[in-house]
C-alpha cells in the first residue's frame, strides 16, 4: 500500500466518503438542508428588504406632495429651457413629479380669481392626496379644467358646467371700467384686442382641505395661448425621491448650475420624512436582527441534533486509526456542502420573498444586493460547520472504545 | 407506566428535550414579539406621523379660504371668527382622546415700520385644565416640529415676545433679542424677538406671537380665525368616503359604525358639533398620506411576521423530526419489546407536547420582552400586549409540533425492530 | 525462536474503587491465536481496550511489537493503533452510507493511501468479491462481519483484535467466520479474540480465562486444533 503514494487517490477517497455521506444519507440531510434554507431565506429576504426600505418607503412618503419648491431669482420668470435643464439636473430616476405653475388673475362674473396653469399630469404625480370629484383633466381637451372646491361653492359650479373667464392679455394694461360708460360699452371694451375671454368647462372639483381649493387648475399651454404669451412659470413644484441631506445637496447643485433658479426645500416634509423614515428603518433593522439571531440559533440547534447521532460513527473512525483532524476535515467538508446547498437555495427563495413583499406592499420591484449571495452562503457555511464541529469536539475526547460492545 | 416513561424521557433525555424546548422558546418568542409589534405598529407609526403637523383645520363656515391666497385679507374680507372659549371643547368629543395636539390661530396684518406684515397669534405651549379635571399640554410647538429655531421658542406667558420667520427677519435685518414695534388699527405694541424660525414654507415671512398679544394688537378679543388639530385617525375606507360626502346618506347602522370609528371625517363631524359656526376639514395632504404610509408599513410588518412565523414553525418541526429520528434506536427497542405503533406515537407526541408547552410559555414571555425592547428602542414607548397573540401562537405551536412529529412517526412506523438493534 | 509481539507486565487498571485488571502478565508470540474468555465483568473489555491502544493501564507496561504503549499520548496511540491493530467488533460497525468496498478503503484512507484493487483483493479473501458494491444494510450479518474482517486486515496489522466477533451471528455464519480465522492463523496472522462463546474460544491455539481482573487459567490448546 505504501508503494503507491499518489496524492490524488487520497483526495478521491475523501470525496467518495463525502458524497457517500451526503447522497446515501439524503433523507436525513433533507432536514438539515431545509433548516439551512429556511435560515438563508429569512436572512437574505429580510436584509434585502432592510436595504431597500429607505428607497421604497421614501417613495411612499412622496404622497405628501412636493418637497422642493423652485422659484425664479428676482423678478424673472422660469422659461421652458430652464425647466428642461432642471429636469435633466435632477435626473429622471428621482423625479416623482415636477410641475411648473403659472398664476394668472382672471375675472369671472367680474370677480377676481386665479387660474393656475400647470402640467396637469405632473401635478397629479405631485399631489396624489388631492380628492377630485369628476376627473383630472388631460392635455387632449384643454378647455376642460379643474376648479377648487371653494370656487365651485362660490360660483355654484357643478361637474360639466361651463363658465367664462376674462382678463387682460400679457403685456397689455387693463383700462379701468369707467363710471361714465354704460355696461354695454364697458363689455365691448373688454372684448377688445388687449383683452381675452374664453369658455371653460368644469371637469373636476378639487378638495384638499388647503389653499388649492381656491384655484382653478388648467393646462399651462392653454393658459399661455389664452393670454398670448410664451411659457413663463412662476414656480416649479418638485416631488423628488430623496431625504433631507440629498435634497439640500441637490438644492446647492441647482443654485450652482442654474443660477437663475432659487430652490427651497419644504422643511415640513423633508424633516418629518427623515424622522419617520428613520424610525421605520430602525424598526425593520431591529426586527431583522431579532429574527436573524433567533433563526441562526435554531439552525444551529437543528444541525446539532443532526450531528449528535453520528457520535458512534466518529468513534469508529477513531478506532480505525483516524486522527482527529481527519475526522474534522470530513465533518468540515460535509458542513461546507450542506451550508452551500442550503444557503444557495435559501438566498434565491429569500430574493423571491423580498420581491413578492415589495410587489405586494409597494407595487414595485426590489433592488437586490448581489453581495448578499456570497455573504449568506458564507454565513450558513460557518453556522453549519460550527454546528457540526462544536458538539463533536466533545466526542473527540471520548475514547474510541465506545464502539466496543454496549452503548 | 405511560407517564412514568414520559417523565423518565423528559428527565433522562434532558439535553435533547432541552434543545427542543429551547427552539420552541426561540420560535414562540419570535412569533409573539413579531405579532405584538405588528399589531402595535399602526398606532406607533401613526403617532410618529404626527410630526407632519395638523391633519384637520377648523374655520368659520363663512370664512373664505381664498383670502389668504390672494393676499387680500384685511377688514371686511375676513371678518368671520371662531370663539376662543370653544377651543378646549375639542377634547370633549367622542374621539377626544385621539386628539393629540391642537392650537388656535388668529391671523391678521400689521405694520412694522412701513412694511405690511402678516401676524399670527397662537398658543405656543398651552397647559390647560379641562372642566372634567383632566390636564393637558398642547400648542403650536408640537405642531411645528420641523421648525428650525435660532433663539428660543415663544413661551406661553410671554405676551411681549414674538418669533419672526427667517425671510422676514433677514429682509429687515432682525436678530433674536431685538425689539420691534407693530401697529394695527391705531394700536402700537412693542415686542422682543425671542427667536427666528425656519419653516421652509409660507410662514417664513410672518410674525408669530401669543394669542392674547395678537388679540390685543388686532382688537379681536376672544376671537380666533382657525384651529389646527392633530388627531390619530383610522385610514379611510369606502364607508368613510361615503360619509365624507354626506353623513346623512348613511343608514343608521352605518352611521353608528362611522361615528364610532376614528375616521378623519367622523372626527371632523364631531368637531363641528362642538365648535360654534366651525367647519372642520381634513388636510388631505396629511390625512391621506398618513393612510398610505400606515397601510404600507402595516402590510410590510404583516409579511415579515408571516415569514418569521413560518420560519420558526419550520425550524421547530424540523428539530422535532431530527431529534425523534435520533432516538429511533430507543424507540425501536420499545417496538421490539412489543409496543404497538400507536403507543409509541402517543409517547412521542406526549413528550413533544409537554416540552412544547413548557417552551411555549417561556417563549411567550420572552417574546413580550422582545416586543417591548423594540417598542422602547424604536418608538420610546411600550407596545400594548394583544391577548389574541396567545391564542394564535398556541394554535400554531400545536400544529407545528404535530406536523413536525409526522415524518418522525412515519419513520418509526416503517422501522423494523431488528434493524435498530443491530445498530445500523 | 518465535518473536514476541505483545507483552503485558504487571498491568493493572483501576476505575475509581474498581480494580478492573490486577497485575496481569501475558505474552503473545507472533502467529499465535489467543482467545480471552471469562464471565461478564471479569475485565475482558478493559484488556482489549488496553491491547487495542484505546486505553492505557494504571500501572504496568504493555510492549506492542517492540513499542511501549502504556504511557503514550492519545495522538500517538491512534497512530500506533492504525499501524499495528486490526479491530473486529460485535456490532460490526460498518459506516452505513458507504459500500462494502468503500468501508474497507476507509481503513486504508486513515492509514495511508486508499487502493481500490487491494481492497477488492481483501474482500475476495473473505469471499465477498461479488458483494463489494453493496451497502451494509443490504448484507447479512455474516457478510457484514466478513467485511469487517477484510477492513481489519487491509493494513496488515501486527494483531487482529476481535471483540465478540461472533456475538451477533447465527451458527452458520459463526462457522464461516471461524474458518476465516483458522485460515488467517495458518497464514501466520496473530489473532486475539475476546469471547464468551466456548465454541469460538476452544478453537484457538491458546485460551486464557479471566476472573475478577486476574488470569485464572492459561491453557495451551494446540492439540485440539490439530484434530
Amino acid at each position: 500500500m505504501a508503494s503507491r503514494t499518489r496524492k490524488g487517490s487520497r483526495l478521491r477517497m475523501y470525496f467518495r466518503m463525502l458524497s457517500g455521506s451526503l447522497i446515501r444519507r439524503a433523507s436525513r440531510l433533507v432536514i438539515a438542508v431545509l433548516a439551512i434554507a429556511i435560515g438563508a431565506t429569512i436572512l437574505s429576504g429580510l436584509v434585502t428588504i432592510y436595504y431597500d426600505i429607505p428607497e421604497q418607503l421614501g417613495r411612499e412618503f412622496r404622497s405628501y406632495g412636493a418637497n422642493l419648491i423652485v422659484l425664479p431669482r428676482g423678478e424673472a420668470k422660469i422659461t421652458r429651457e430652464t425647466l428642461r435643464a432642471l429636469r435633466e439636473l435632477v435626473g429622471e430616476g428621482r423625479i416623482v413629479g415636477l410641475a411648473p405653475y403659472r398664476y394668472q388673475t382672471v375675472k369671472i362674473n367680474e370677480q377676481p380669481y386665479i387660474i393656475a396653469g400647470t402640467d396637469l399630469e405632473e401635478a397629479r404625480n405631485n399631489s396624489p392626496f388631492w380628492y377630485i370629484e369628476g376627473s383630472w383633466g388631460d392635455s387632449q381637451d384643454t378647455s376642460q379644467v379643474l376648479v377648487g372646491h371653494e370656487i365651485a361653492g362660490t360660483l355654484g359650479l357643478k361637474l360639466g358646467d361651463t363658465f367664462t373667464v376674462q382678463g387682460v392679455k400679457y403685456g397689455e394694461s387693463a383700462e379701468a371700467s369707467r363710471q361714465d360708460l354704460s355696461a354695454e360699452e364697458n363689455q365691448k371694451r373688454d372684448l377688445a384686442r388687449q383683452n381675452f375671454h374664453t369658455k371653460l368647462t368644469v371637469r373636476g372639483i378639487v378638495s384638499t382641505g388647503g389653499a388649492e381649493e381656491g384655484f382653478i387648475f388648467a393646462d399651462i399651454d392653454m393658459l399661455d395661448d389664452l393670454i398670448g404669451d410664451t411659457f413663463r412659470a412662476d414656480v416649479i413644484e418638485c416631488s423628488i425621491a430623496a431625504n433631507a441631506a440629498e435634497l439640500s445637496e441637490l438644492s446647492a447643485e441647482i443654485e450652482r448650475i442654474i443660477p437663475e433658479l432659487q430652490p427651497r426645500a419644504v422643511r415640513r416634509l423633508t424633516q418629518s420624512q427623515d424622522i419617520v423614515l428613520g424610525k421605520l428603518q430602525a424598526l425593520v433593522l431591529l426586527v431583522t436582527v431579532v429574527v436573524l439571531i433567533i433563526t441562526m440559533i435554531s439552525v444551529y440547534t437543528t444541525m446539532t441534533a443532526m450531528v449528535a447521532e453520528r457520535r458512534r460513527e466518529i468513534a469508529l473512525k477513531k478506532a480505525l486509526g483516524a486522527e482527529n483532524k481527519l475526522v474534522m476535515s470530513e465533518l468540515l467538508g460535509e458542513g461546507v456542502m450542506l451550508g452551500f446547498t442550503g444557503g444557495a437555495l435559501g438566498v434565491f427563495l429569500g430574493f423571491e420573498f423580498a420581491l413578492r413583499v415589495s410587489l405586494n406592499v409597494f407595487g414595485r420591484g426590489i433592488n437586490f444586493q448581489w453581495a448578499l449571495i456570497p455573504a449568506t452562503i458564507a454565513v450558513f457555511i460557518i453556522i453549519t460547520v460550527a454546528a457540526s464541529i462544536i458538539p463533536v469536539r466533545r466526542v473527540m475526547d471520548i475514547h474510541p472504545a465506545i464502539v466496543l460492545k454496549g452503548e | 407506566m405511560f407517564w412514568r416513561m414520559i417523565t423518565k424521557t423528559l428527565v433522562r433525555q434532558k439535553s435533547k428535550m432541552m434543545m427542543i424546548a429551547f427552539t420552541v422558546v426561540l420560535g414562540v418568542s419570535l412569533s409573539t414579539a413579531m405579532m405584538n409589534v405588528m399589531l402595535g405598529v399602526g398606532d406607533k407609526v401613526n403617532r410618529e406621523l404626527k410630526v407632519y403637523g395638523a391633519n384637520i383645520t377648523v374655520r368659520h363656515k363663512d370664512a373664505a379660504l381664498m383670502s389668504d391666497l390672494y393676499g387680500l385679507e384685511g377688514r371686511g374680507v375676513n371678518d368671520k371668527f371662531l370663539h376662543e372659549e370653544d377651543v378646549l371643547k375639542l377634547k370633549s368629543i367622542f374621539w377626544g382622546f385621539n386628539i393629540l395636539d391642537f392650537a388656535p390661530i388668529l391671523e391678521g396684518r400689521a405694520m412694522m415700520g412701513s412694511a405690511d406684515v402678516a401676524v399670527i397669534g397662537t398658543w405656543p405651549e398651552k397647559h390647560a385644565v379641562l372642566p372634567t379635571g383632566e390636564e393637558l399640554d398642547t400648542g403650536l410647538k408640537s405642531l411645528r416640529r420641523w421648525w428650525e429655531v435660532s433663539g428660543e421658542w415663544l413661551n406661553e406667558g410671554g405676551n411681549d415676545g414674538v418669533m419672526i420667520g427667517h425671510l422676514l427677519a433677514s429682509e429687515n435685518g432682525i436678530k433674536a433679542g431685538d425689539t420691534i414695534t407693530l401697529t394695527a388699527g391705531g394700536r402700537a405694541m412693542t415686542f422682543r424677538v425671542a427667536g427666528i424660525f425656519n419653516d421652509g414654507g409660507s410662514s417664513d415671512s410672518k410674525i408669530l406671537m401669543t394669542l392674547p398679544a395678537a388679540q390685543e394688537l388686532l382688537g379681536l378679543h376672544g376671537r380666533v380665525s382657525s384651529i389646527e388639530v392633530s388627531a390619530l385617525t383610522t385610514p379611510d375606507n369606502d364607508l368613510a368616503r361615503k360619509a365624507a360626502q354626506d353623513p346623512r346618506s348613511l343608514s343608521p347602522d352605518e352611521y353608528e359604525t362611522w361615528y364610532c370609528t376614528a375616521y378623519v371625517s367622523a372626527i371632523c363631524h364631531q368637531i363641528q358639533e362642538v365648535i360654534r359656526d366651525g367647519v372642520a376639514k381634513p388636510v388631505r395632504q396629511v390625512a391621506e398620506s398618513e393612510g398610505t404610509i400606515l397601510s404600507k408599513t402595516t402590510l410590510l410588518m404583516i409579511l415579515i411576521t408571516i415569514l418569521s412565523s413560518i420560519g420558526s414553525a419550520l425550524a421547530i418541526s424540523n428539530l422535532i423530526t431530527a431529534s425523534v429520528i435520533e432516538r429511533s434506536q430507543e424507540l425501536g427497542l420499545l417496538k421490539a419489546l412489543g409496543a404497538y405503533n400507536w403507543q409509541i406515537v402517543l409517547l412521542v407526541l406526549a413528550e413533544v407536547m409537554i416540552t412544547g408547552i413548557a417552551g411555549g410559555v417561556i417563549g411567550y414571555f420572552m417574546g413580550i420582552g422582545f416586543a417591548q425592547i423594540i417598542g422602547q428602542t424604536v418608538f420610546g414607548s411600550y407596545i400594548e400586549i394583544a391577548r389574541m397573540v396567545i391564542l394564535i401562537v398556541a394554535v400554531i405551536l400545536f400544529f407545528v409540533t404535530v406536523i413536525g412529529s409526522i415524518p418522525a412517526i412515519r419513520y418509526l412506523m416503517a422501522l423494523k425492530p431488528t434493524e435498530v438493534l443491530h445498530g445500523k | 525462536m518465535p518473536q514476541k509481539i505483545l507483552e503485558l507486565s504487571n498491568v493493572s487498571k483501576i476505575y475509581g474503587n474498581l480494580k478492573a485488571l490486577s497485575d496481569i502478565n501475558l505474552s503473545v508470540n507472533a502467529g499465535d491465536w489467543l482467545s480471552i474468555m471469562g464471565p461478564s465483568g471479569s475485565g475482558k473489555t478493559t484488556m482489549i481496550n488496553i491491547i487495542g491502544c484505546m486505553d492505557t493501564p494504571s500501572t504496568g507496561s504493555v510492549i506492542l511489537d517492540g513499542t511501549d504503549i502504556s504511557r503514550e499520548t492519545a495522538g500517538n496511540l491512534t497512530r500506533i493503533r492504525r499501524d499495528k491493530i486490526g479491530l473486529i467488533f460485535q456490532q460490526f460497525h460498518l459506516i452505513s452510507y458507504l459500500t462494502a468496498l468503500e468501508n474497507v478503503m476507509v481503513a486504508q484512507y486513515y492509514h495511508s493511501m486508499p487502493d481500490e484493487e487491494e481492497a477488492m483483493e481483501a474482500l475476495a479473501k473473505v469471499g465477498l468479491a461479488e458483494r463489494a458494491g453493496h451497502l451494509p444494510a443490504q448484507l447479512s450479518g455474516g457478510e457484514q462481519q466478513r467485511v469487517c474482517i477484510a477492513r481489519a486486515l487491509i493494513n496488515s496489522p501486527s494483531i487482529l483484535l476481535g471483540d465478540e466477533p461472533t456475538g451477533n451471528l447465527d451458527e452458520e455464519n459463526e462457522r464461516v467466520v471461524v474458518d476465516i480465522f483458522r485460515r488467517l492463523h495458518s497464514e501466520g496472522v496473530t489473532i486475539i479474540i475476546v469471547t464468551h462463546d466456548p465454541e469460538v474460544g476452544d478453537v484457538a491455539q491458546r485460551k486464557i480465562i479471566l476472573e475478577h481482573g486476574r488470569i485464572t487459567q492459561d491453557i495451551d490448546q494446540t492439540p485440539i486444533i490439530r484434530t
